[in-house]
């Protein structure tokens, strides 16, 4: 079953006087449980279309269904919600929120969701144990290296069991361990929790992590190989 | 919980800005508060302690004949009766004045003799406050009630030392009684007072019964009523009204036994109104026999029915003798009435009533009271007469404001009055002023503040804004976990209202000090208008929840509705461009 189903998508940022095309007419279907990457060069068009996928920014023409809601025709409101619980967060620069510990980070989305206080905890608990932090939970984010920044991230984007993570270029403001054992984590999360990932990177060296691979050039998807 | 939580700690992130920010807003409240309080206080010293002692809260005020000084009423009891039902009243004050040229040694000054009623059970706050106002630097209250002593007084510092005189000294003082007669009398200096309020420069305290015996009155009559109430700012247009209803009066009647030549038997005398539109109804409705009108209406005017001139035997030009029982003497009281026309009977107010002009009537009703028979010739007039006879006194109509009161004080003095003006007023009315100054302190203090307020509004956007630009991403990122815009906006307010909540809480434990040191100061102002603004030689502030919780409630009204704008702002911007922000 597909999660994720694009037809002629297409995205313009007006930019003065011009209108620059990011996504050009993408044909996009991804199978639940999928642990995708989206790769092309720089401005080929991969966060636009993570983006659009995440319900943060909006199709100018095109179809976009997520799970079985076209998500083209909803109001804010509706937006926000699927974003708070059907789709999860890992942005290249962690983006947690310094006001908050490690363990108050994880939990956020939970307390969004008007969860208790409690069952947040407890539900927190675990993933910042899944993710090897036990030990740095009352931790400020400015007390973590990038490596701990990023598990936290992931935490908070499995935290509320979404339907799918979405996650833009998470390893590039990583040194090339770090980076491979968050995409190793991140695998063993998509087989432990069965949660669908995609994630965006111009580095080929992250490629042999991903079970399906797409690649983008120019605001078009290029055909993968049979 | 979640978006205080954050609100709280985001507002630590930025600690220098936002503690500058604070300063001014704490500035502003303490501004705010301590102005305020010194406005109350001001109506306070005006309303509690210098206009509550001059007129009470409610005052019920009489005028004899209209005269200014004739402040008397002649049924003391019968005022009594109408307050005493009232469970608001605390205390009742008689206010006995006179102004008074005193000779001390080798000089002379004005001074106002105030009666002081000293045997009356004071409650401890009174005495705090009779000794808080009126510092006795020598001798005691007490001493004012020494009956070996010839008039025991107490006098002001000032005046002693223009005066020339001390403790134990005699002060002689000339006076004009309640009746106009010119009096003299020695007072006894048995006490000096230390005052600060400018109003009191020149009063002496002498005890009440003496003060009421030089200025003329009787044991059962009274001057000028002062009334405390409890609660008054609720309660005093309400108790005065009630009152005022109460003290509605009926008509006037002298129940005599009249004798001619032939003849004696029981009238009623009652005063028939002298103004030229009564007196043009009155010789409508009444048809003359004998004698004339002219006459009739003239002061000692006096109009007898046919039927009774025949049973006394009397014409006019004639002689009738009336007798007439007293309320508060016992020998009853006789005089002698000139008749100036005989009517007809079918047209008058009854069969054997007597009409006096009401000038001539007064002299005789008010100077001895009748007393009222168990049952006499006479029960009340007809509607064509009941506008025309003269009533027990006339009560003036209530008013709300001090423009109404100048309004009626202004119409009583141009109208020639006979019988006795009675008002009840309250403090509210006849110093609304006073109100009207607090008002307006407030006002230019807001005036004032709101300009600082205005930096305020400036430094509130501009903090916001700067914190919106540094936090650009950070919106991005909740917005984009799932955070609905209504809770971003909410979360900015939050900040806002809690940054000015902390720093308006300071702000009036900030004026509290700056009351508490300003209140430390003393200050000396003889014969200076400044001195009505202090209590004991300081400046007196009272803070009042309402003023506190008014300042408060403004500030961060004024803060949460400047930070609406840009909070919304910020709420609305698109989750990628935010995520997008660098800066």
């Amino acid at each position: 079953m597909n999660i994720i189903e694009i037809k002629g998508l297409k995205k313009d940022y007006p930019l003065g006087d011009t209108i620059v095309p990011a996504l050009r007419g993408v044909d996009l279907a991804v199978a639940e449980g999928d642990f995708m990457s989206i790769i092309g060069p720089s401005g080929s068009g991969k966060t636009t279309l993570l983006n659009v996928i995440g319900c943060i920014d909006f199709a100018t023409s095109g179809s976009v269904k997520v799970g079985d809601r076209e998500i083209t025709a909803l109001s804010d409101r509706q937006i926000t919600d699927i974003r708070l619980n059907k789709i999860g967060f890992i942005f290249q620069t962690f983006n947690l929120i310094p006001v908050l510990d490690v363990i108050e980070n994880i939990e956020f989305p939970l307390l969004l969701m008007k969860k208790s206080a409690a069952e947040a905890r407890k539900r927190a608990d675990k993933l910042i144990e899944e993710v090897g932090l036990k030990e740095y939970a009352a931790h400020r984010p400015a007390e973590l290296s990038g490596g701990q920044r990023q598990r936290v991230a992931i935490a908070r984007a499995l935290v509320t069991g979404p339907d799918m993570v979405l996650a833009d270029e998470p390893t590039a403001n990583l040194d090339s361990v770090t980076g491979a054992s968050i995409l190793e984590l991140m695998r063993r999360m998509n087989e432990l929790e069965k949660t669908t990932f995609i994630f965006s990177t111009h580095d080929a060296n992250v490629l042999k992590y991903a079970r399906r691979i797409v690649r983008i050039k120019d605001g078009l998807i290029e055909p993968e190989p049979a | 919980m979640l978006l205080i939580k954050l609100s709280l700690r985001n507002l630590l992130r930025q600690k220098r800005r936002n503690i500058l920010l604070g300063s001014a807003m704490t500035i502003g409240v303490a501004i705010l508060v301590t102005a305020n309080s010194f406005s109350h206080g001001i109506s306070d010293i005006m309303f509690n302690k210098v206009m509550r002692y001059v007129t009470g809260h409610v005052a019920i005020r009489f005028n004899e004949r209209g005269g200014v000084m004739r402040e008397i009423f002649r049924d003391r009891a019968r005022v009594l009766a109408a307050i005493k039902d009232e469970p608001q009243i605390e205390k009742i004050d008689e206010g006995i004045a006179m102004f008074a040229r005193a000779i001390g040694n080798g000089r002379s000054d004005n001074i106002i003799l105030i009666g002081a009623d000293t045997k009356k059970g004071q409650t401890e706050k009174e005495k705090r406050e009779l000794e808080e106002s009126f510092r006795l630097t020598e001798g005691s209250w007490k001493d004012v009630d020494d009956l070996s002593v010839e008039n025991p007084v107490i006098i002001t510092e000032d005046k002693a030392r223009y005066l020339n005189v001390k403790k134990n000294d005699i002060v002689r003082v000339r006076f004009r009684n309640m009746f106009g007669q010119d009096q003299a009398a020695r007072l006894t200096i048995v006490g000096i007072m230390k005052i600060d309020n400018i109003f009191m420069q020149g009063v002496v305290f002498l005890e009440l019964t003496r003060a009421k015996e030089l200025l003329g009155y009787r044991p059962y009559e009274t001057g000028s009523l002062s009334l405390t109430i409890k609660n008054p700012q609720k309660n005093a247009f309400a108790v005065a009204g009630r009152i005022h209803e109460r003290l509605k009066p009926g008509t006037a009647v002298i129940y005599a036994s009249a004798a001619g030549r032939t003849g004696r038997r029981p009238a009623a005398v009652l005063g028939f109104k002298s103004d030229d539109q009564s007196k043009k109804k009155i010789a409508g409705l009444l048809k003359l026999a004998s004698g004339s009108f002219d006459k009739a209406f003239k002061k000692d005017g006096v109009i007898v029915p046919a039927g009774l001139a025949r049973a006394l035997g009397v014409a006019a030009g004639d002689a009738v003798n009336i007798r007439y029982d007293r309320k508060f003497e016992k020998a009853p009281r006789e005089a002698v009435l000139r008749v100036s026309a005989v009517c007809a009977s079918g047209e008058y107010p009854g069969q054997d009533v007597i009409l006096m002009n009401d000038a001539g009537f007064y002299d005789l009703y008010y100077q001895e009271l009748p007393a009222a028979p168990a049952a006499g010739p006479y029960s009340a007039v007809s509607a064509d007469w009941a506008g025309l006879v003269a009533p027990e006194w006339v009560l003036l109509k209530r008013t709300f404001n001090t423009e109404e009161y100048t309004r009626k004080y202004q119409e009583i003095a141009r109208n020639k009055w006979k019988g006795t003006t009675l008002d009840v007023s309250t403090m509210y009315e006849t110093a609304s002023d006073i109100l009207k100054l607090e008002s307006v302190l407030n006002i230019i203090t807001i005036s004032a503040v709101l300009v600082l307020f205005f930096i305020i509004l400036l430094g509130v956007v501009n903090t916001l804004r700067m914190t919106i630009r540094e936090r650009t991403r950070e919106i991005g990122t909740v917005r984009a976990i799932g955070m609905q815009r209504a809770d971003v906006r909410n979360m900015f307010i939050l900040e806002t209202f809690f940054l000015t909540l902390f720093s308006a809480a300071v702000g009036v434990v900030t004026g509290f000090i700056v009351m508490r040191l300003l209140s430390l100061i003393t200050f000396h102002p003889v014969d200076n208008p400044l001195g009505m603004l202090l209590v004991n030689s300081h400046l007196y502030f009272l803070p009042t929840f309402t003023g506190i919780a008014g300042s408060v409630f403004l500030i961060i009204a004024i803060a949460v509705i400047t930070a609406w704008f840009p909070a919304r702002r910020a709420a609305n911007l698109s989750p990628a461009q935010a995520l997008g922000h660098f800066g």
